[in-house]
């Protein structure tokens, strides 16, 4: 085994190298977010020197802070919906016997497979005819509902891990069961509250093909969907400018991610192969 | 039965009431999230059973039965979508499999840098389709792209994005680069649940480490996998975001894809019930995959 002292720190370094390549990407956009008006693409990575002045180009360019706070708004508005609707759902599958709780499980379970690709155009018709299509109100529910499954998920086995004897205490003490449930297992179930939330919030705050669908008027348009026209607008001539817009939609997804790292990690495992 | 009301010792009529409000506590706690549910997913997926059986005929939507399930068989563009969608997926399944599965076995020997090669793999996961999309057109713009002039000249120098099987790679690419940190953890929470005895047990018995590789690691992890490959089949049949932000379908049509073709069909050209059609299509091929993918969490993973 002596002679194998090398191995593991060229594995660290095979593995950095790649991570580094993986985030390349990342890197070239910030560099390129820091040229010049002008100078957007460009064979060399790093810019001789950085311009800042993009991304205050950027705060008036088109209707660009509108489409962050439409992404705000959506993002948050559905990420709420969900912990709301999905924390109640899975105390009751985790904790209660009924009738119907295996197919509504397996309802709950086969709906986190199927991505909602398939529904939005029905959804968009329908929304059509409710006169719904570009409001806050249609994404939100979206939002709130596509989360559902996946929060069900992970916060049914937050719950099944807390032990019982806390809830029959509190009964004991007089709570009804929803007291029981708002008082006591919510407040510690606050990690799984906190992955669910956090998972959602970057799913719908990325989310390009819903909002693409469901908003067709400018000033509704999320961050996502404004890149798009941006992307259309920008390319080849004012890639710069591109680079920034980017660089602001990107931020807070990996900001969130680097610093909570494992909220998402934890959630996502759950979601995946906890069948 | 709710343990609570057990131990709760109501007498007489109240605790009937009791005992009613607690047969309907369950469906009292689920009602919100079954309504959204019922409301945005089931729904619009019974609707779209029914828009499918539709068209739009003079501005008036009339009951067509099975036609447009009949043009959609008949269409050169539909097969020639599932086609791409099958090309598409199998580059893509092989190759996220393949990277995924080499970084989970570094991963899983606990690498002192592990934790923030984790970070930097998974940065691609946060990011938005359209974000990841625009980078990736600016790796291969013609000129200027640093991807392009890297790869462009083992291809004889062309613009890789504006040829059918270049633009089909590109995405390929891009879309295992954006899979492959899910995939990896997938696979290496799959790895870390083989206990650390059988390996121990393997080398007494005088295996080497390729031979445990093989003989345990493999055949432990092969669930797993099964899963894994499923999980991405799903996002196969509704790849659509990267294929919209990197070509549009094109050049010509020949990225264009099933849910891009659906997407087209419907939003763009206003086919309502030939996009239905599509999507019910769609729907059924996810299902199947559903299917497998629950049943291969139940009968054969190793967690359940």
């Amino acid at each position: 085994m002596m002679r194998r002292h090398w191995i593991m720190p060229a594995l660290n370094i095979l593995l950095l190298l790649i991570g580094l390549a993986f985030i390349f990407p990342v890197f070239y956009s910030v560099m390129t977010s820091l040229r010049a008006p002008g100078y957007g693409l460009s064979a060399d990575i790093i810019p001789d020197s950085f311009y800042w002045g993009n991304y205050a180009r950027l705060w008036s360019y088109g209707r660009f802070p509108r489409y962050i706070l439409n992404s705000i708004i959506d993002a948050l508005g559905g990420a709420l919906l969900t912990c709301i609707a999905a924390a109640p759902a899975a105390y009751a599958l985790a904790r209660l016997h009924f009738k119907g709780r295996d197919p509504i499980l397996w309802l709950i379970l086969g709906m986190m497979m199927i991505p909602g690709l398939t529904n939005l155009i029905p959804l968009y018709k329908l929304a059509s005819d409710l006169k719904l299509l570009s409001t806050y109100t249609i994404m939100i529910l979206v939002f709130g509902a596509y989360g559902v499954p996946l929060g069900v998920w992970i916060m049914k086995g937050f719950f099944e891990s807390i032990p019982r004897e806390l809830e029959e205490a509190a009964a004991i003490d007089g709570a009804t069961p929803f007291q029981t449930f708002l008082r006591i297992v919510v407040p510690i179930s606050a990690p799984g509250l906190t992955a669910t939330f956090l998972i959602n919030f970057v799913y719908n705050w990325n989310n390009f093909i819903t909002p693409l669908i469901l908003i067709s008027k400018t000033i509704m348009k999320t961050a996502t969907v404004g890149l798009f026209d941006f992307q259309h607008a920008l390319e080849g001539n004012q890639d710069e400018l591109l680079a920034a817009a980017c660089v602001v939609i990107m931020v807070p997804a990996i900001a969130l991610f680097v610093t909570l790292r494992r909220y998402f990690l934890q959630g996502m495992i759950e979601g995946a192969v906890k069948g | 039965m709710y343990v609570v009301t057990e131990k709760t010792r109501a007498r007489g009529w109240t605790r009937i009431f009791q005992q009613r409000s607690n047969q309907l506590y369950p469906y009292f706690l689920l009602a919100p999230a079954l309504v959204l549910i019922g409301a945005v997913s089931l729904y619009p997926t019974l609707y779209s059973f029914y828009l499918a059986l539709t068209s739009v005929r003079k501005g008036v939507m009339v009951f067509v039965g099975l036609d447009n399930f009949a043009t959609i068989l008949a269409s050169r563009q539909f097969w020639h979508s599932l086609q791409l969608t099958l090309i598409f997926g199998a580059f893509y399944i092989t190759l996220t499999m393949l990277i995924s599965f080499i970084l989970a076995l570094i991963f899983n020997r606990g690498l002192s840098l592990g934790g923030l090669c984790m970070t930097l793999i998974f940065i691609p996961w946060v990011l938005s389709e359209i974000t990841s999309g625009v980078m990736w057109r600016w790796m291969f713009y013609r000129d200027y792209g640093v991807l392009q002039r890297l790869i462009g000249p083992l291809f004889g120098n062309v613009t890789l994005i504006a040829t059918p099987a270049g633009a089909m790679g590109i995405v390929t690419a891009a879309s295992v680069w954006r899979s492959t940190a899910f995939t990896m953890l997938l696979l290496l929470a799959g790895l870390q649940t083989i206990p650390k005895e059988v390996y121990e047990a393997a080398s007494i018995d005088g295996a080497t480490k390729w031979q445990a590789f093989w003989k345990v690691t493999w055949p432990l992890l092969r669930p797993t996998t099964l899963v894994t490959v499923v999980f991405l089949s799903i996002q196969v049949v509704n790849a659509v975001g990267m294929f919209l932000a990197i070509t549009e379908g094109g050049p010509g049509n020949a990225t264009e894809v099933l849910p891009l073709h659906m997407y087209r069909e419907a939003i763009q050209y206003f086919h309502f019930g030939y996009g239905a059609a599509l999507s019910v299509i769609m729907f059924l091929i996810n299902a199947v995959l559903a299917v497998v993918y629950i049943r291969a969490l139940r009968s054969e993973s190793v967690w359940s």
